[in-house]
């Protein structure tokens, strides 16, 4: 009985100054199972992780490994790698100035008989993985200079390199990826199980958790709820079990009659993306959606003024605009929250009070002396507001949950009461329960007379949330469906645009 | 939910009490008192009005350096061509005194040739995207060559009596140097704090993208902090030459070390982000005071200077060791 099982975690108790992230968490993991790990952001997954992969010291507990019939208790990140634990975290942590090919054979590099570095050998390997995870990059090609998705999935690649691994642990790893990769990924998982490796997933996605796992441990508030086989469940039981409450329908929430037009661009053209055009109405929630390399957040970066726009051009309420930097965009109106809020949403090592009013210093200061009462009494009102789960506005930003620190790029925008929102993926890394709230901020917002842009690579929440959907391919505008159209389609039919090659003559799919 | 309040509340209390007791201001006050009352104790010339003004003298021509200097670093810059700036200034300020230009005029071109130096170093960092240290690093050699030819490698002396009078002088106890000193301190304490200028800083060393997403101009930000701390290095030069009388083509040379340690001993991470004024005036309190309770002990120069560079590591371990506690 005892030789089936891979990882015994026994008491598990991690406690940090203040908080006690984990509250003792008991459960073992057979040899080929996979493992579903769900629970709110702060429910402790991510610290149960660290200590599994001892990169974190458990306060009280034992986490054991069965190597072949001897136990082991990895102390460190590099033991745990020799006994054969991989895992693929959440923030991609893989050496950004370095190739593709050195980031797979990173601490194990091939080495000739000379000893110095094979790199024929190393590019070959690299290609041989590349093409089974059917990626389309040059194992040359420096990290840094490829799209974040991709980046993801060459994280998620590299576990296949340590041939001997037992446990393979997916944090969120599904997070950035388009469709077809989650089929690459969930290719290789089934892999890693037929050899009778075991995998701990976590992932928000629950769908994800009912299509490729077997069996599901719920946590909430650093402690066990319950282990379950996933055919036992449903997900409308774990969301309760996860969160407490009910959470019917996240995305059923109250729409408006959209107003006049507010925004209208127009065959605009920049980097990645030709004749874009679409309009948004006041009132209104416009999705987009594509996949990654679709081109959908670079628009809003040239309509935002990150990026140059090369052609075509922007209206705002009829009056032709364009913007050289964002900070015209955001004085015009704009609000933009960014894909990857950790590099340009947020300062993270500064404390939520600079964050929550960075977008607006100029409007609690005169002559650029600031009002510290106002800065203060801001921050704390979106705190309450917004449900912003903070010790103190003094509190650096770093060390928020996921969903928390999106609420204060929300709050940062709401500051400047914005007249167009866009959000780019906002509610990427975020908790259901966090996920609910965000909801809700947007229906205030529309009920408010605000437009909203959704940038989204989860096609239930574009379809759900969108009044109307534009479907992106390849930097064309490929489709866009109104709300009776959204009605009638489903995820496939949405999926197919998306994924059409586009033709010259046939830049609109009508009604599917 | 009435659980939830509480523990936050209860988090919120220990976070202030860590922070309280982990504030770099605080343990560097508790080591300057000890070494103050160390040395008041064990040697009989150090509690002299002669040796605590020449500290507070010492103190403040770095002590302006440094908190120009802690403007950069919280830009996640370093700026190695401070004390080259110093020595140039010191120079235009005793060229031109010497030539018969009046004082106001001869400090006027003194500072504007330092925003100049300061503006050039903005140009490498933000034009030509040169890494704040490299780019410092040319200005600093331009400037030490500029130097040795302008002066022809000599001394220039012959400063008008009333400019050097002002800085060996005294109100009410306290150096006139230090004065200026503190006076910049508090100016620039208040800018960190109340100015959107200040802010904007912080969030420059935070990262680019993140300034330029919440239309912070990183071009103006980074222009401003430079000229800015040119304009600093410009005045630390002019209280210089007003100190000893002359320009010498080695004035400032080495105070980069100085300015930079004490920044980093006051709290400031070379990573950007952080920093602090006050820290930075207490650093450069601490890293005079160490050098002159030193002398006062007898302890050789040479064996001084192995120490100084001690207390920085080790500032910068403890530093560390912070860091990783309070994760």
């Amino acid at each position: 009985m005892d030789d089936n099982v891979l990882l015994k975690i026994d008491g598990i108790v991690k406690t940090y100054p203040g908080v006690q992230a984990l509250k003792g968490i008991t459960t073992s993991i057979n040899k080929g199972e996979v493992r579903a790990l769900v629970g709110e952001n702060g429910a402790g997954k991510s610290t149960l992780i660290k200590c599994i992969m001892g990169v974190e010291t458990p306060t009280e507990g034992k986490i054991e490994i069965n190597c072949d019939g001897k136990w082991e208790s990895p102390k460190n990140a590099i033991e745990a790698k020799s006994f054969g634990m991989q895992a693929n975290y959440q923030n991609v942590n893989i050496a950004k100035n370095l190739s593709v090919a050195e980031n797979y054979f990173l601490g194990c590099l091939p080495r000739t008989k000379l000893g110095t570095v094979d790199w024929n050998q190393m590019y070959e390997s690299s290609q041989k993985i590349i093409d089974k995870f059917q990626l389309t990059v040059d194992p040359r090609a420096t990290i840094e200079s490829l799209p974040i998705a991709l980046q993801a999935m060459i994280n998620i690649s590299k576990i296949s390199i340590n041939e001997k691994v037992r446990l393979v642990i997916f944090d969120e790893p599904t997070a950035l990826l388009e469709n077809e990769k989650v089929v690459t990924l969930f290719n290789y998982i089934k892999e890693l199980k037929a050899n009778g490796v075991s995998v701990i997933y976590i992932s928000h996605r629950l769908e994800e958790i009912m299509e490729i796992c077997d069996t599901v441990t719920i946590m909430k508030d650093g402690a066990y709820v319950e282990t379950k086989n996933v055919t036992e469940v449903n997900k409308d039981y774990l969301i309760s079990k996860m969160v407490g409450r009910d959470v019917a329908d996240i995305y059923n929430i109250k729409h408006q009659e959209p107003g006049e037009e507010l925004l209208r661009v127009e065959k605009l053209c920049g980097n990645s993306f030709v004749d874009v055009s679409f309009n948004l109405r006041k009132g209104e929630i416009l999705g987009f959606f594509g996949l990654v390399g679709s081109g959908r957040s670079e628009v809003m970066r040239a309509i935002f003024g990150v990026d140059k726009v090369k052609g075509g051009s922007v209206y705002l309420r009829g009056k032709k605009v364009s913007f050289k930097s964002p900070k015209d965009a955001m004085l015009s109106g704009f609000g933009f929250l960014t894909e990857d809020r950790r590099t340009d949403g947020l300062a993270l090592s500064q404390s939520v009070e600079l964050n929550v009013n960075i977008y607006s210093y100029d409007m609690i200061s005169k002559a650029s002396i600031i009002n510290l009462n106002k800065e203060r009494s801001r921050a704390e009102d979106y705190r309450e507001k917004i449900g912003i789960k903070t010790p103190s506005i003094k509190q650096c930003v770093n060390n928020l949950s996921g969903g928390n620190q999106q609420k204060v790029v929300i709050s940062k925008l709401l500051c400047r009461n914005p007249e167009i929102l866009i959000f780019d993926e906002p509610t990427v890394g975020v908790d259901v329960g966090a996920k609910d709230e965000i909801f809700k901020i947007i229906e205030n917002l529309i009920a408010q007379g605000k437009s909203v842009i959704i940038i989204s690579s989860y096609l239930p929440e574009a379809m759900g949330m969108a009044d109307r959907l534009v479907v992106m391919a390849e930097g064309h505008v490929a489709g866009i469906l109104d709300s009776e159209q959204l009605k009638k389609v489903n995820e496939e039919d949405v999926l197919r645009i998306a994924s059409a090659v586009y033709a010259e003559n046939n830049p609109i799919v009508e009604a599917v | 939910m009435a659980s939830n309040t509480k523990n936050l509340a209860e988090q919120r209390r220990s976070a202030n009490m860590k922070t309280l007791l982990m504030r770099t201001e605080i343990s560097m006050v508790l080591i300057i008192g000890v070494l103050f009352f160390a040395a008041a104790f064990g040697t009989k010339n150090f509690l002299t009005a002669y040796n605590l003004t020449n500290i507070l003298k010492q103190s403040a021509i770095i002590g302006v350096i440094a908190v120009a200097e802690t403007y950069i670093i919280i830009t996640g810059g370093i700026d190695i061509s401070c004390g080259a700036i110093v020595g140039m200034s010191t120079l235009m300020v005793a060229s031109c005194q010497s030539s018969g230009i009046g004082i106001f005029p001869s400090m006027i071109v003194a500072m504007v040739v330092a925003i100049i130096c300061g503006v050039f170093n903005a140009v490498l960092v933000h034009e030509f995207n040169v890494t704040a240290f490299v780019a410092t690093l040319g200005t600093q050699t331009i400037l030490r060559g500029l130097i040795k030819v302008i002066s022809n490698g000599g001394t220039v002396s012959g400063l008008h009596k009333s400019f050097t009078s002002f800085a060996s002088g005294s109100t009410l106890f306290v150096p006139n140097l230090a004065i200026i000193w503190l006076g910049i301190a508090v100016i620039c304490f208040l800018i960190l704090r109340y100015v959107v200028f200040g802010r904007n800083l912080f969030v420059l060393g935070s990262g680019k993208e993140v300034a330029k997403l919440n239309g912070i101009s990183i071009r103006k930000t980074t222009y401003m902090a430079y000229a800015f701390a040119g304009l600093l290095y410009g005045i630390a030069g002019i209280m210089l030459a007003a100190r000893i009388n002359s320009a010498v083509p080695t004035a400032g040379e080495g105070y980069e070390t100085n300015a930079i340690a004490a920044s980093v001993l006051g709290g400031a991470s070379l990573a950007g982000g952080s920093g602090s004024i006050m820290g930075t005036v207490l650093g450069t309190l601490l890293i005079i005071l160490i050098d002159n309770v030193g002398t006062q002990f007898g302890i050789d120069t040479f064996i001084m200077q192995v120490i100084t560079g001690c207390v920085i590591v080790i500032a910068i371990i403890v530093d560390q060791l912070k860091k990783r506690s309070s994760r």
